[in-house]
């Protein structure tokens, strides 16, 4: 008995005097959506990487059903109690998850809001790219790559996501641009592989000349090559997601450019934001990224493994900051 | 309805008669679907879009006819989508790490059939509701998937192997071919063979069929495994055409592949249905697919076009039935 209480003394005794001399004792508690798209992998290696580099730790929760509200809800809960130094946030619905934001603050637990803009809660920063732009941007790379001319199709997202809504709109709106430009037809495929396939294959049976592909997402784009592939038809493709496969298809010239999100680097930046906050050092208020599409020109960066990937410097980050922090403290 | 099910479960020859009223009233609400379709869109009614929809109709087939065998014994297999993605997960590994598409088969269809096994384990001798085992194993499936993959995807295959998605014979899609064969092997089994009758009579009255003398726990083990089994066609299907494999992949299809069965004319309380009913159940959801890309529906309206559909085939089949 004594031997146990003289043991947790010691054990306290390290811990305090750890936590005097700072660093590896700061955990970050990462929050992202879902284990199944690849963007989140890249979110979390950039949360990981950031937080190596800068001698802390990361604790990720996931819900087990994708995108679960209540699992997402029950985990703040868990880490409510947990305590960790600091949480970056990706919410699985930016409206539903207001109330366990609202936890977290009151808890007293600095939190970074990344990817997703939640629609209320107090936050440190938000580190994000904006879904118009980067549809517009990639749209417009493969307008230019077609001649400004020819017949285009949209596969759309999940209906009513605010990603879909968005990318589907820079992408209508590039397409405005350019008055040679025909657009035939705009389809749902749910994000999906399969339903990216199938959408394609069937507009390619109402549609005998189809010259460009707007993916709102890279599998998608992938299943819409497969199906060019299967009728022995060509046409150009964009995606949006810069996930490896999509660099990879760049690579071997089946896709023309996917608009990168920058997961990584959200992950990077809003997990930077929150050990400085922890360490008393100047933060950024917001970060929104300008897309990147990822062409045969440009991919060289996005062909390494993500964990051989660097974050930006603080200075650069810094530099990217689109709002100074609101002073809470 | 359920009463003339239970008297002519082990009669074979009462079964294909019934059966074949039914069926024309199924394929009247797809044929009534191609009529308006080929009025509305010329690309519907040519060969190449004919052959397109039967490709696409292909791997929900897969799903729902070993569906369709477990939904005859009164069950219910909520894992089969989740079945898919680890069993094309786990032969997507093998092939890139063996190199031999043979081997990476094999092992999809084990995984699959494995799965099966113990979810009719479960069924027959844990006695779990069906339900219950099947809708655990689809978690226990995403939570192995996803950790396993952690949001990658495993993709490019050898041209030779992608043949079974992609390929062509005769001008004919090989996944139509496929589709083929079970469809043929599948209506055999069940309405020629001594178990495919025992597997309707256990969803007509299962303890009439234990008293009857009939191995119910190792015929119900036995349609898990094969719905297992075809779970793991599917994965392997799914492989070859989209050419790669990642964690979700058969989320989105278990309700379809549910529905598909339903819709082909198989009661969820056992006993009624046919493995060609879901066959047109399977075509009939591809074709309203295939309908509103071709007239390009606005995508808001596509699932309420889809709902209403669905609802409307059932209903003229029941109508059908009734004057029947």
């Amino acid at each position: 008995m004594s031997k146990l209480k003289l043991l947790a003394a010691a054990l306290l005794a390290t811990a305090t005097v750890a936590g005097g001399a700072q660093a590896a004792d700061e955990t970050i508690a990462v929050f992202t959506k879902n284990q199944t798209n690849p963007y989140f992998q890249t979110v979390r290696v950039g949360a990981e990487v950031a937080a190596k580099s800068m001698g802390a730790k990361v604790v990720h929760y996931i819900p087990t059903k994708p995108d679960s509200i209540p699992e997402q809800l029950s985990q703040i809960e868990d880490v409510i109690i947990k305590k960790p130094s600091a949480i970056v946030f990706v919410p699985v619905d930016y409206k539903a998850m207001v109330p366990g934001v609202e936890q977290i603050n009151e808890a007293k637990i600095p939190v970074v809001n990344v990817t997703d803009r939640s629609a209320g809660g107090k936050f440190l920063a938000f580190v994000g790219a904006d879904d118009y732009s980067l549809g517009l941007e990639t749209g417009r790379f493969l307008l230019k790559e077609m001649g400004g001319k020819g017949n285009v199709v949209i596969l759309e997202g999940v209906k009513g996501s605010l990603t879909n809504i968005d990318r589907v709109r820079g992408f209508n709106d590039a397409i405005k641009e350019n008055k040679d430009v025909k657009l035939l037809a705009s389809q749902p495929g749910n994000y999906q592989r399969l339903q990216g396939l199938q959408v394609m294959e069937n507009l390619m049976q109402s549609h005998p000349q189809i010259d460009g592909v707007l993916a709102a997402n890279d599998a998608m784009a992938i299943g819409a090559i497969e199906a060019l592939d299967g009728a022995n038809r060509k046409a150009k493709v964009v995606g949006i997601n810069g996930t490896k496969e999509a660099v990879d298809a760049i690579k071997t010239g089946k896709l023309l450019a996917t608009g990168d999100y920058n997961g990584f680097v959200q992950g990077c930046i809003g997990t930077m934001v929150a050990i400085r906050a922890l360490r008393n050092e100047t933060i950024v208020g917001e970060v929104v990224l300008k897309p990147t599409v990822v062409n045969s020109t440009n991919y060289q960066p996005y062909d390494v493994p993500l964990e051989a990937r660097t974050c930006p410097s603080w200075d650069q980050a810094a530099s990217m900051a689109t709002k100074a922090p609101t002073k809470t403290n | 309805m359920s009463l003339a099910g239970d008297i002519s479960a082990g009669a074979p020859r009462i079964h294909l008669s019934q059966d074949m009223r039914q069926l024309i009233y199924r394929l009247l609400a797809a044929g009534l679907l191609c009529l308006a379709l080929s009025l509305a869109s010329e690309a519907f009614l040519t060969a190449n879009n004919i052959l397109n929809v039967l490709r696409q109709a292909s791997l929900l087939f897969f799903l729902a006819s070993g569906l369709t065998l477990v939904i005859l014994t009164g069950g219910l297999d909520l894992s089969v989508g989740a079945n898919i993605g680890l069993s094309a997960c786990l032969a997507a590994t093998v092939i890139k790490a063996t190199g031999s598409p043979v081997l990476g088969t094999l092992t999809g269809l084990a995984a699959g059939c494995m799965v099966g096994i113990c979810n009719g384990l479960m069924v027959a001798k844990l006695r779990i509701p069906s339900f219950i085992a099947t809708y655990g194993m689809l978690w226990v499936l995403h939570g192995v998937t996803y950790y396993y993959m952690g949001g990658e995807t495993i993709h490019g295959f050898p041209p030779g192997f992608r043949q079974i998605g992609s390929g062509y014979f005769l001008g004919i899609p090989i996944p139509v071919y496929l589709m083929v064969g079970f469809l043929v092997a599948g209506t055999l089994f069940a309405q020629r063979t001594v178990w495919g009758q025992q597997i309707y009579a256990i969803g007509a009255n299962p303890l009439a069929a234990r008293l009857t003398g009939i191995p119910v726990d190792r015929r119900l083990i036995l349609v898990y495994a094969f719905s297992g089994a075809m779970a793991g066609v599917a994965s392997i299907v799914f492989l070859a055409r989209l050419n790669s494999a990642e964690g979700d992949i058969g989320e989105a299809m278990t309700l379809p592949a549910i529905a598909a069965v339903l819709i082909g004319g198989a009661s969820l309380f056992g006993g009624v249905g046919t493995v060609f009913g879901t066959f047109v159940g399977a075509l009939i959801l591809t074709l309203v697919l295939n309908g509103m890309n071709l007239l390009a529906v606005n995508a808001s309206w596509q699932p309420l076009v889809t709902g209403v559909i669905v609802i409307f085939a059932v209903w003229l089949d029941m109508h059908g039935r009734k004057k029947a």
